[in-house]
């Protein structure tokens, strides 16, 4: 009896997620566009709803009920496979990230997080890794030329940053002393791992716009170059899941990461812990502020050509991150 | 030694006829031609470069005249840089062959495929002659006299012809020209380019990276491009063809449609041309106004190409803050010439309209508003350490690459050559207004860049200036109607009968022009835009040839890709700035 409540409970709890992140995601779209909108001097989204509110519905709906063409020549099982490779580790992140304290309603205690792992930041780490494939398979199997030069190019880019994002973690997991990214979070109750670790956040930063490919390194469906790299031959909600998953699953689930491991999770702003607000809004608030930051760098910048990437990853953020590591080894010496 | 180009000078003639004794001189009041036999040729071109300093290759191209024994006329153009002076060569086609010479100039590359493409000249020796705009297989040269202007319909298309029946109106003609089939294509293609390494890419002709319908094919390994070639053609309308039908009024608005984003600045090219051969003296108010809209122009087509080009290489949000400020050109030029983008404002004589009232106050405006957001843009580019690592050093053009391949404008500006037209050979208002021509150092991508940039300024102390000299000249004349050759106001053809028959004589018959050929350029923002106008002392021109300058400055494109990478290809193309219009023509 008590194996089907958690059974029950475990589903809904994923279930709640999942759709959330859904309705999270196709409201990130919305951000986004706003957010370009403004930088560029033009309002964004405006006309379906209050300033464009329902906008991300009526994308959903366009996207879900535009005609699903598959180009002649391609490997189907891959073409398909792709989209979702993609789409699915992205959000299966979502089971290791914890966005809350446990709290008690009703008698009931609901922790905000769907399991609390020992291994999670590995296991993060790898669901990421994966995700890498849906592009590479979808680059492939196109069977066309423009998507297998924007996949190769992804894959050129991820292996650098995917070595750099690994070190860069190391720091946080040495000081907390574990994996789990709820023990990290409570490790920072004194104060955040920002201070000794902050090379190690420089990297997180640039891996985290390389892994989702957001300008300065979105070379992989540069479109002037490309047409739209690996997703070219895509259409409708197959193509649909590439941004979703890239630009904001992956993106917001990053940044969360990123929070966690350095800012603090859900610990209040340092001097603000008087406030009367909830650890899981803090945690938002934290994460947003750096899911904006990326959007302000993806709608300034120019793009690095690939060769500059991967130059950068090797030669610039494999050492910051090894240093990050050195750093943070005196620190726990010598501190705590 | 003289401050503005012109013709080759007596001294260095004698020079040459004492060197060559066979060649003969034809001498025009604005250009000067040096006959010489097909076997002599080379030799005369080749001392001309090596010893009299005509380094310059400009522009090649062929006459057709039908009566004469050997048909086909070859017409080369040279410039020396030094003492500025310019020199044509005229060449008998014997057999319909020329020795090439892109030997000694490799600019002539793309020149002699097109003159072969559209006159079936051949010529000995040349690397890979193909066509230039049409397809392989297309069996006509459609520049040739005898090739009727609306082609040879010989080709039934079922799916312009299976319609509805109501749908062909009377004289519907059943057959059309020819289009190339996928064969032809491709059989255009592999006579581009062999295939030597990995794959082969098709770079357009539709990709948003091209900048309108051009069509790269890059033999890659991996991502890194071997060897290139470019296809042509894709827009290529035969204006030169429909300029030989046409009065000199009546080709006016064929002008906006070759640089469709500096239509402005190709009408006062070509017009001022026309107003050369034809004698005809635009009043100093009509003067002041080209300057003006053709500094507008520049700046308008500057920001488009600053805007594409910084969306080529990822930075989306310039494209918008330039847009809008090229929207309030735009709306400027509206305002004065009527339309936003093929406005055929200029007239011979003058300019079709005068300025509306509060033109100057709006433009004022602008040039106060306009440096600051300048300044908007450097701060968002100029130091950028992306924007620095995607252009410096990319796509280095030397000093003598400029020279070989013909590369005018701001590309050769960039590579430290003063090569700029409005100083060089001051039409219209030039000579009065007081700028800089920014110069660059390098050659790569980065300093074109801020040479455009810096001449966005230059211009803007051009409109500034002549705004101050429109304000004196408020009441005078935008026309010079007294003009026999200058087609009178509506208002005039509707008050005198005089100004009706001429209206009448000048549109049906045409500008009577003298016998007389004549070689003048303007500098367009892609570069010297010039006009060879060969005229038989009819209404219309005998023949037009455009000298385009993007078309030109695009032929270093395959040189300087070879062995870098797709990513840096839209940089360069980007760099070099062709637009389509009017490297097709």
């Amino acid at each position: 009896m008590e194996l089907l409540g958690v059974i029950v409970g475990i589903s809904l709890k994923a279930l709640i997620f999942i759709i959330g992140m859904f309705l999270g995601a196709a409201y990130l779209t919305w951000i986004e566009r706003k957010f370009a909108g403004h930088i560029q001097q033009r309002p964004g989204p405006l006309h379906v709803g209050y300033h464009g509110l329902l906008q991300p519905i009526a994308d959903a709906l366009k996207v879900l009920t535009k005609e699903d063409l598959v180009p002649d020549g391609v490997d189907k099982f891959l073409f398909y496979l792709a989209s979702l490779m993609a789409f699915v580790p992205a959000i299966m992140i979502l089971a290791v990230v914890p966005f809350g304290e446990p709290f008690n309603i009703f008698g009931l205690e609901i922790k905000p997080y769907i399991t609390d792992l020992n291994i999670a930041l590995i296991l993060a780490l790898a669901f990421g890794s994966i995700s890498i494939y849906g592009v590479i398979f979808a680059g492939w199997a196109s069977n066309s030329k423009y998507p297998m030069i924007g996949g190769l190019r992804k894959a050129a880019v991820l292996i650098g940053y995917e070595v750099a994002l690994g070190f860069a973690m190391v720091g946080p997991i040495m000081q907390a002393g574990s994996f789990s990214l709820k023990e990290i979070v409570e490790a920072q109750s004194s104060y955040w791992f920002i201070i000794p670790n902050i090379l190690g956040f420089v990297v997180i930063l640039f891996a985290i716009l390389a892994e989702t490919g957001r300008t300065p390194f979105d070379v992989q469906e540069a479109e002037a170059e490309l047409v739209s790299g690996y997703n070219t031959e895509y259409t409708a909600m197959k193509f649909g899941l590439f941004p979703l998953a890239e630009w904001y699953i992956a993106t917001f689930v990053l940044s969360a990461i990123a929070v966690i491991l350095f800012f603090g999770g859900w610990q209040p702003f340092p001097l603000l812990g008087w406030l009367p607000i909830p650890g899981i809004v803090w945690f938002f608030i934290k994460v947003f502020a750096l899911f904006m930051f990326f959007l302000w760098v993806h709608w300034t910048l120019p793009r690095y050509r690939v060769d500059q990437i991967t130059e950068l990853a090797w030669k610039v953020m494999l050492p910051l991150a090894l240093a990050n590591i050195f750093i943070v080894a005196l620190w726990v010496i010598i501190v705590g | 030694m003289q401050n503005h180009l012109c013709w080759i000078d007596e001294e260095k003639l004698k020079e040459i006829k004492n060197k060559f004794p066979e060649i003969s001189i034809e001498k025009f009041p604005n250009a000067t031609f040096i006959y010489i036999s097909k076997e002599r040729l080379k030799d005369l071109l080749k001392s001309l470069k090596d010893e009299f300093g005509f380094k310059m290759f400009i522009d090649f191209t062929c006459v057709d005249y039908p009566e004469s024994e050997n048909r086909f006329l070859g017409v080369y153009f040279l410039i020396n840089p030094k003492d500025k002076q310019r020199v044509g060569v005229k060449c008998w086609a014997t057999n319909e062959t020329l020795p090439t010479i892109t030997d000694l100039w490799k600019g002539a590359k793309w020149a002699e495929r097109e003159a072969y493409d559209m006159f079936g000249v051949r010529f000995e020796g040349h690397e890979n002659l193909v066509r230039m705009f049409l397809w392989e297989g297309y069996p006509y040269y459609p520049l040739r006299k005898d090739f009727p202007r609306e082609g040879y319909k010989t080709e039934y298309l079922p799916s312009l012809n299976e319609r509805n029946k109501d749908y062909p109106a009377h004289n519907y003609d059943p057959n059309h020209t020819p289009l190339p089939t996928l064969e032809d294509l491709e059989r255009t293609q592999k006579a581009r380019i062999k295939k030597k390494a990995q794959m082969v890419l098709n770079w357009g002709p539709l990709h948003p990276g091209t900048h309108g319908t051009i069509w790269f094919i890059f033999d890659m390994e991996g991502e890194e491009i071997k060897q290139c070639d470019i296809i042509l053609g894709q827009l290529h309308r035969g204006i030169e063809k429909l300029a030989e039908e046409l009065t000199y009024t009546q080709f006016i608005p064929y002008t906006d449609r070759m640089d469709y984003i500096s239509a402005l600045c190709s009408q006062v090219a070509y017009v001022n041309t026309v107003e050369k051969l034809l004698k005809v003296e635009p009043p100093p108010k009509a003067k002041w106004i080209r300057t003006m809209m053709c500094e507008l122009q520049r700046i308008n087509s500057h920001l488009l190409w600053l805007g594409t080009y910084a969306l080529d290489i990822g930075a989306l949000t310039i494209f918008l803050y330039t847009f809008r400020e090229r929207e309030k050109l735009m709306d400027i030029i509206e305002g004065i010439a009527g339309i936003r983008l093929n406005s055929s404002y200029i007239r011979i004589g003058g300019v079709s309209k005068d300025l509306p009232e509060g033109a100057l106050d709006v433009i004022r405006h602008f040039i106060k508003d306009f440096p600051e957001k300048l300044k908007e843009y450097e701060t968002i580019l100029t130091k950028n350490r992306v924007w620095i690592r995607r252009n410096v050093n990319i796509g280095v053009i030397t000093e003598e690459d400029v020279y070989q391949y013909g590369l005018t404008g701001v590309v050769a500006r960039a590579s430290g050559v003063p090569y700029d037209i409005r100083a060089l050979q001051p039409t219209d208002a030039y000579d009065k207004v007081d700028f800089e021509i920014p110069l660059g150092t390098v050659g790569d991508c980065y300093d074109r860049y801020l040479v455009r940039m810096e001449e966005m300024r230059q211009s803007l102390n051009i409109i500034k200036q002549c705004v101050e000299e429109l304000e004196k000249l408020k009441d005078d004349k935008y026309l010079a109607t007294e003009n026999p050759y200058v087609l009178p106001t509506l208002e005039e053809v509707y008050l005198s009968i005089e100004s009706m028959v001429k209206d009448f004589n000048l549109r049906i018959y045409g500008e009577q022009a003298p016998e007389e050929e004549i070689y003048l350029s303007g500098e367009n923002p892609r570069g010297e835009l010039g006009f060879y106008v060969v005229s038989k002392g009819d209404g219309k021109p005998y023949r037009i040839k455009i000298r385009s300058g993007a078309f030109y400055n695009l032929q270093i494109f395959t040189e300087l890709i070879k062995g870098r990478t797709v990513a840096d290809a839209v940089v360069l193309l980007g760099s070099l700035d062709p637009v389509v219009g009017e490297t097709d023509r």
